[in-house]
């Protein structure tokens, strides 16, 4: 079996509120709906930034395939689209252009911070959503996608799979993506092999493909026997096919660059949410202070495994992958971090906001400090 | 068709090549994105009117030179005294540091901070030349290289520093120190008060490189070394000076973006301004008072690039675009010195051979 899942079934904008479209207190719609009024398709501009290059096949390539969803749903509108922008003050150039060019609403698909806030508390009737952001405004909201979900049932089958039990990832910065990444992947791995380890090197970029390579190498000549990482493009799973090793990748099928490596892929699809979030912008009903974490099955998922996953293997993970989506949390005390220090008590759970801030790696992991 | 070159040209000569080449420049890239399928008049339009046709681009425009008018300023301050500084990246991200620090771990009036944060970036600039300064004045080693290496130097402490000792746990996707408190007032809008500090600091180094004795000693020393030490110049003194404000004044600008823009030190703050004012200063001919329209210049290609990109045109192309113009200037410049000859030149008689002196 090795039939994609019917992602786009499930992902329906009725789950996607289920999923944990929040609106906290103090931010009321009424006053939302004041500042959003409807907007006339053909009059509607609507902008996306990007962090890296579309071409990546990887994590901006997801989010454009999300924009041209949006472009067919709504073929009238005028679209913006910048990519490559930098962590520096070309990004807040970049916003204010799009407000220049009289975007209603924009999605930035990395967090910007200040960067973003000194152009959106200026450009207040402009919708404003960041993608993995952490503030919220009278104009702005951030969404992202419950990533560890996908990455424990990897875990699973990448504890199943690998011999040694030592585990490699290729990391950007000990940022809270990474250190959820890597605890719940070592969790799932440690459920069916409690002595994994998972050894992190940080390549400080999310697009960096000669440094992500360089990192897969070092890792697997230091014994790793199966790579997973949180890169944007696809270069360390170059290396694993090379060197016989299997690879878990992040946003996108790209096992042909390594098909016998290619275990899965934590597969991102934003198309539901920027398709309800553009046609809320447009009939008026869009709301600021949206706090989206899209779950497994509604915007991220494991891909369909890999040629060289055994059998059983799927079985057991996918196993395991259906009783998270029937409601169970895998995340359990007692966990300890790296220091020794038990942070979340016997029989307590982690909830997906535990997981979004997570700054602590697990007992486990090396590579990595508490943040 | 013969041509010869002429040893010198007027500036009027070099204003009118440098307009016919980015007018070139700009031609050639237009029918390649015309060849692409892009409306090239309604781009060039957006460009302009997004640019120069509102405050709020004019205001961009004002954002983006300011560091480019520091940068620019370090490298052709060098230049004078005939020496290459390419560090001005990691004085820039030096200057930031320690500029940062102050903000962060300081408290005062902000009338009292921002020029305490603005000296220490100063003085973090001047220290991150100091060792290729202490180098080149008195072991003669290359400044182009160790200023160049120090340069990624300065980028590795940033990122260890923003993901270790000075990292905000509150940052989701990319390292960064915490929030420095103090901002630079605005002069117009968005406009903060580091433009007219950068344009300050131009006058000011042109009227002391061109009006003074001290001034006069760096040119000299840059035109010819010898002839310097020879007049009793002290040349290794005013080396050392020279590369020191060249350093400073690159720190400042890591300064102006912390306290202006970015408020926070993070790894890729600098957008490669370093980088960019050793193409500023090369446009300028090491002139520091053409630093301004060379800086203006730059800044407008850059922000065009951003224009553009709106439109979708790819950011590697608006690169290729901005890679085109500058090299169409470099060329414009040496052309501009050769004219067609009247008649065919004269080709120099060859020397009789020397006898050897017996």
């Amino acid at each position: 079996m090795n039939g994609r899942l019917p992602r786009r079934d499930l992902l329906t904008l009725a789950g996607l509120s289920a999923g944990g479209l929040v609106l906290p207190r103090g931010i009321a719609p009424a006053r939302a709906a004041g500042l959003f009024p409807p907007v006339a398709e053909d009059k509607a501009v609507i902008a996306m930034g990007y962090v890296g290059p579309t071409s990546d096949e990887g994590w901006s390539f997801s989010h454009r395939q999300g924009l041209l969803a949006v472009k067919a749903a709504y073929p009238k509108a005028r679209y913006l689209e910048v990519e490559t922008i930098p962590y520096s003050a070309d990004a807040t150039r970049t916003f204010r252009q799009f407000v220049a060019q009289g975007a209603n609403i924009v999605f930035l698909n990395s967090e910007y911070g200040d960067l973003l806030h000194a152009v959106s508390d200026k450009a207040k009737g402009v919708a404003w959503m960041e993608c993995d952001g952490h503030s919220l405004g009278p104009n702005r909201g951030w969404f992202y996608v419950k990533h560890w979900q996908p990455s424990y049932v990897t875990g699973v089958a990448a504890g199943l799979m690998s011999k040694t039990g030592k585990l490699g990832y290729v990391g950007s910065m000990p940022v809270p993506t990474v250190f959820s990444g890597v605890n719940a992947f070592l969790m799932g791995a440690r459920s069916v092999r409690p002595d994994a380890t998972m050894q992190v090197i940080l390549i400080n970029s999310w697009f960096d493909p000669q440094a992500a390579a360089q990192a897969g190498t070092a890792l697997i000549d230091n014994g790793c026997d199966l790579l997973f990482g949180v890169m944007d493009e696809a270069a360390y799973l170059q290396v694993a096919e090379k060197r016989g090793v299997p690879a878990v990748m992040w946003n996108t099928d790209v096992r042909r660059y390594g098909p016998k490596s290619y275990v899965s892929s934590i597969v991102l699809d934003w198309t539901k949410f920027y398709v309800g979030q553009a046609g809320a912008r447009l009939d008026g009903t869009w709301q600021a202070g949206q706090q989206v974490l899209l779950g497994m099955g509604e915007g991220v998922d494991r891909d369909a495994w890999g040629e060289s996953v055994p059998e059983p293997v799927r079985r057991q993970a996918d196993a395991v992958r259906t009783r998270m989506l029937g409601g169970w949390n895998p995340f359990v005390g007692e966990i300890k971090d790296i220091d020794g220090k038990v942070r979340v008590a016997k029989g307590e759970t982690m909830s997906d906001m535990d997981m979004y801030g997570c700054s602590w790696p697990m007992a486990g992991v090396s590579g990595l400090k508490v943040g | 068709m013969r041509f010869q070159r002429l040893p010198s040209i007027g500036a009027g000569v070099m204003i009118l090549a440098r307009v016919a080449a980015v007018a070139a420049a700009l031609l050639t890239g237009g029918l390649a994105f015309a060849l692409a399928g892009f409306d090239v008049p309604e781009l060039a339009g957006a460009v302009i009117s997004a640019s120069l046709g509102t405050a709020f681009g004019l205001e961009d425009l004002g954002l983006l030179a300011t560091p480019l008018i520091l940068t620019g300023l370090a490298a052709a301050v060098c230049l004078r005294i005939g020496l290459w500084n390419i560090g001005g990246e990691g004085q820039f991200y030096a200057g930031a540091i320690i500029a940062s620090l102050v903000g962060l771990q300081l408290q005062g009036p902000p009338a009292l901070m921002l020029p305490l944060m603005a000296l220490a970036g100063f003085a973090g600039g001047m220290a991150w030349i100091l060792l290729p300064a202490l180098a080149r004045a008195y072991l003669a080693i290359d400044e182009i290289i160790t200023t160049l290496l120090l340069n990624f130097v300065a980028v590795l402490l940033v990122n260890y520093l923003c993901t270790g000792p000075m990292r905000d746990p509150h940052q989701a996707v990319t390292a960064a120190s915490a929030h420095v408190p103090y901002e630079i007032p605005a002069m117009i809008d968005d406009l903060h008060l580091g433009l007219a500090v950068a344009v300050l600091l131009v006058v000011l180094a042109a009227l002391a490189l061109g009006r003074t004795g001290w001034g006069f000693e760096v040119r000299v020393a840059g035109a010819n070394r010898h002839a310097a030490n020879y007049a009793g110049m002290g040349v290794r003194r005013r080396l050392l000076q020279t590369m020191l404000l060249s350093g400073g004044i690159a720190g400042l600008a890591g300064m102006l973006e912390v306290a202006g823009t970015v408020h926070r030190l993070q790894g890729g703050i600098s957008n490669n301004y370093g980088y960019l004012g050793i193409i500023v200063a090369v446009l300028a001919g090491g002139a520091p008072i053409a630093v301004l329209p060379a800086a203006a210049l730059m800044a407008l290609l850059l922000n065009g690039g951003i224009v553009l990109q709106s439109y979708g045109v790819s950011s590697y192309d608006v690169l290729a675009l901005t890679g085109l113009v500058l090299l169409f200037i470099a060329v414009g410049e040496q052309l501009a010195y050769y004219r067609p000859a009247a008649r065919p030149a004269i080709a120099p008689k060859p020397a009789p051979p020397l006898e050897h002196a017996r």
